[in-house]
């Protein structure tokens, strides 16, 4: 056979020629059906899988598919219409344990069938596109069993009804209903969704707007959170036991709204257990579990933000506007930093350090803080306060929590010039007097206040500091240039330069010789050293150490203002004087000449001098002479008075004016900056502009913008535009 | 050209003969019938670009006399009625306005005029079209205690208000917007007063 033409093989079907008998197919189906009706009646131990995946094979290889599948459907469908009257004769809790044995019998038996009808399964079903076998067993149970009328509402009742009961603290057999459920979820999802899940939660609504409405009446504040609390713990618990963990969602979202959601603004604001009442009471464990729930329903937190923003202004204006909190200044700041404290301890510990919460809290701050035009001054006496004594013996990390405290209410102020007049003013006053508890502590305060405000603000302050160190070696180059004065009295001299301190008039005083003589020596020296300066004494901030010698003997060191100083050493010459005498020898205005005076004359322990007559005040027909009587049980004696103190409303009034003139040229300058940049610019935009750009020192009012302005416009700076007459035009 | 120069020589005679002064302003008035506080005579100023307040030079009288097509007294005042309608339309006005201000500006870098004057003239300029807004104004000027001089910009800011706001009800002013603030006081005071 070597002359065989090579050909291409084909492998071609097994074609059996069989004998189409329709018999054939009869009695093969047949036989399958007996096998499943023995499958079913859990009798199929004696089934050969084999034999009977050879028959259906064989039926759909000679074509009778269809047969087959028709067969299988009427066939189950028979079984499970039988089944379905069992379960509904099954009485009372039974009914859903016969149901669910019989769910899992079918199960059984389906992947038994399916397992044999394989084969159709793959060839028939899946060119005739129809349902696959095990769907199908499952769409069966759904149509004949669960919808049958008379178990489908039945099924569904009872099991809300096993639900009720363990909301209710009876224990059922979760297995069960996991089971019974889990059925549902295998019959498909809409099935779960349509035939329990649905009918789930509107039953649960139902019941958790009842309770809720029920606990609402009864019920505190904090006990109805616990409750609302726990209930949604067993919802979430429900679930992980027997239902679709995609029912999670769905059902905490029915108990947010029903107990929560609905009665969140009676729950807020419930007198004595609402949110201020846990506020006032520091119920941090209360208002942790408020802001757990609350943040789970829309609005939640913003709802109680408000209140709390609410509550925090109306207790802040309270604060502030109080006659009687604002006697003292130290006592008022230090209250604002409490109430700070407690508040940021309730947001860490109870709102988890919420940022929106956080700057809730900031902006009430800044909202009442400034309802009080003294803040800027009381805050600047309170850091007086501790820089003088209240830090004494603190550690360094103490004192860099209290500074960063103030700090905090330095940033709520609008009017931060304010404070910046008031702070140099005190701060002139504790260096010149020596005062300070710790230099390190006011340099760290400069400087955060140079990086919260820039270095303009700062400059200043800072020169103070370099004049007193400058101060220091003047100081010891003059004494060391003239030996001779080592004997005699000690002159101590601040050389202050003028544009960095607060401005004050210099009050004219004739100095006792001793001590004229010294400052001419100091006046010259310096001028020697420093031509082209003008030299002024500041009588009125000057102090003195004198020591007396008393009628009985007594030796005392007096610390004394150096006005004071020039008329107790008139009585070095003189037992006694009149107001007059005094006044014409000294040359002090007569204000302050009473008040040195009175300091001298009528303070019960430092009364080192004597008036006549003894009234309180200091008449011009007065006279004066030393108490010889005069004890102390302290060697040193103070008598000046240099601290810082509370304005009075005469001083308050002119430190608000120096305010107001030093802002116009800061407005002006920057309306100038601003327009030179855009050359053209409208009337809103400018005000806008300027208000921005002022806002880190002090809130421009528009009114004095609008002056500034039209000051501008006559000063040949500025134009207005000659068809709009909004527009602004800056002339270069 | 002579008529007109010689016109001018007659009432320049007094002191000096290159400028008609005061003195000769006033007779110039009375030969005209026109009381000299007049606002006609300030629209004659203005027609000739009048520079000093109170005195004509020759070029300013050419100037103006040469435009009214007036040689004479008379020819003057007969040409004064359609003096006045020329000023008054709106085109001339305005410039006859800050005119009339730069006017009374006597002193070397002066920019304001008190209030007094101000008043006078409000009233010799606008009296005639916005009455009832120069009588409440200038009583408003009179009783204020902010200013004691009135700027360019605050002279042409009432102009403006007469124009386009409704008076008295004062219904679209906005004191927000960048009205001088003489006016917003104004406004204000008007308020209480309505009030």
């Amino acid at each position: 056979m070597s002359n065989q033409k090579k050909r291409n093989f084909q492998i071609e079907a097994f074609k059996h020629r069989v004998v189409v008998d329709p018999k054939y197919a009869d009695k093969t189906w047949q036989i399958l059906e007996r096998a499943i009706h023995q499958i079913y009646n859990q009798d199929a131990s004696g089934l050969s899988f084999e034999e009977l995946y050879r028959n259906a094979y064989n039926m759909v290889l000679h074509k009778f598919g269809e047969k087959l599948y028709t067969g299988f459907i009427v066939t189950m469908t028979a079984h499970l219409k039988e089944k379905s009257k069992l379960i509904e004769a099954a009485q009372g809790g039974s009914f859903l344990e016969e149901l669910n044995k019989k769910w899992n019998e079918h199960n059984k038996a389906l992947e038994m069938i399916r397992d044999i009808l394989m084969y159709m399964d793959r060839t028939y079903i899946e060119s005739t596109k129809k349902t696959h076998v095990h769907p199908m067993g499952f769409s069966l149970w759904r149509d004949n069993v669960v919808h049958f009328t008379k178990i489908h509402t039945r099924l569904l009742n009872t099991l809300l009804d096993l639900v009720q009961k363990e909301r209710t603290g009876e224990v059922i057999d979760r297995g069960l209903m996991r089971s019974v459920i889990k059925m549902f979820m295998d019959l498909g999802e809409s099935v779960y969704q349509e035939d329990f899940e649905k009918p789930f939660l509107d039953a649960s609504s139902e019941f958790y707007k009842v309770e809720s409405q029920e606990f609402i009446e009864s019920c505190d504040c904090g006990d109805y959170l616990k409750k609302a609390e726990k209930r949604l713990t067993e919802e979430i618990d429900r679930v992980a036991h027997y239902l679709d963990p995609k029912s999670e969602e769905k059902i905490t979202s029915v108990v947010e709204k029903e107990m929560i959601a609905n009665h969140m603004q009676r729950l807020v604001h419930m007198e004595n257990s609402g949110l201020v009442y846990m506020l006032l009471h520091d119920k941090y464990e209360d208002l942790g579990r408020m802001y757990n729930l609350f943040r789970r329903v829309t609005n939640g937190l913003l709802t109680v933000r408000d209140v709390m923003t609410s509550h925090l202004r109306e207790m802040g204006k309270q604060l502030v506007t109080d006659p009687e909190k604002s006697k003292d200044p130290v006592e008022f700041v230090q209250r604002l930093l409490d109430e700070r404290d407690k508040y940021d301890k309730v947001i860490s510990t109870a709102f988890g350090n919420d940022k929106t919460f956080q700057n809730a809290l900031n902006s009430s701050f800044e909202h009442f803080i400034n309802l009080n035009a003294r803040s800027p001054e009381f805050i600047s006496l309170f850091v007086d306060d501790k820089l003088r004594k209240g830090l004494k013996g603190f550690v360094d990390v103490d004192v860099e929590v209290i500074l960063d405290k103030v700090m905090m209410l330095f940033r709520y102020l609008q009017e931060k010039d304010v404070f910046e007049k008031y702070y140099k003013q005190h701060l002139a006053k504790r260096l010149l007097s020596g005062k300070t508890v710790s230099d390190d502590a006011e340099r760290s305060l400069i400087v955060k206040l140079k990086t919260e405000c820039g270095y303009q603000f700062t400059s200043k302050l800072e020169g103070m500091f370099t004049d007193m160190k400058t101060s220091e070696d003047t100081m010891r180059g003059f004494y060391g240039s003239h030996p001779e004065l080592s004997e005699g009295p000690t002159l101590i001299v601040q050389v202050l330069t003028t544009g960095s301190w607060p401005t004050q008039p210099a009050v004219p005083c004739n100095l006792p010789a001793e001590v004229s003589v010294l400052c001419e020596k100091f006046r010259s020296y310096y001028l020697g050293t420093h031509t082209g300066r003008r030299l002024t004494w500041q009588t009125n901030m000057g102090t003195a150490d004198i020591k007396a010698l008393f009628g009985k003997g007594q030796k005392h060191e007096l610390n004394v203002s150096t006005f004071q100083m020039c008329v107790l050493m008139l009585f070095n010459n003189a037992d006694r004087l009149s107001y007059k005498e005094i006044e014409q020898a000294t040359e002090i205005p007569a204000s302050d000449l009473k008040r040195c005076l009175q300091s001298l004359a009528c303070v019960k322990g430092k009364n080192v001098i004597k008036k006549e007559p003894m009234s309180k005040d200091i008449g011009e027909e007065d006279s004066f002479y030393v108490n010889e009587k005069f004890t102390s049980k302290f060697y040193k004696v103070k008598i000046g008075t240099v601290v810082a103190q509370k304005e009075t409303e005469p001083e308050k009034q002119e430190t608000r004016q120096r305010v107001e003139e030093d802002r116009k040229p800061q407005i002006e300058a920057a309306i100038v900056r601003i327009m030179k940049s855009r050359k053209i610019l409208d009337h809103n935009n400018i005000i806008a502009e300027v208000t921005k750009q002022l806002q880190p020192r002090f809130l421009a009012n528009p009114t004095e913008i609008k002056k500034r302005i039209e000051s501008l416009i006559e000063r040949d700076f500025l134009e207005r535009d000659s068809t709009d007459r909004k527009l602004y035009r800056y002339l270069a | 050209m002579d008529r007109i120069d010689h016109l001018f020589k007659h009432y320049a005679n007094r002191s000096s003969s290159h400028l008609i002064d005061p003195e000769g302003i006033e007779e110039l008035c009375s030969n005209l019938e026109v009381p000299h506080t007049d606002v006609r005579i300030l629209m004659l100023a203005w027609k000739m670009k009048a520079e000093k307040q109170g005195y004509f030079t020759l070029e300013e009288w050419r100037r103006a006399l040469k435009a009214m097509r007036a040689d004479t007294i008379s020819k003057l005042k007969k040409a004064l009625p359609e003096l006045e309608k020329e000023v008054r339309r709106p085109s001339n006005f305005a410039d006859f306005y800050v005119y009339a201000f730069r006017y009374c500006l006597t002193e070397e870098k002066q920019k304001s005029i008190d209030i007094e004057t101000i008043c006078q003239l409000l009233d010799i300029v606008l009296g005639s079209t916005f009455r009832a807004q120069v009588d409440y104004f200038v009583d408003y000027l009179k009783i204020q205690n902010d200013y004691k001089v009135i700027n360019m910009d605050q002279w042409l800011g009432f102009y403006r208000f007469c124009n386009e706001i409704s008076f008295p009800d004062m219904s679209n002013y906005n004191p927000e917007l960048a009205w001088p603030l003489i006016l917003d006081n104004f406004f204000e005071w008007m308020r209480e007063k309505q009030a």
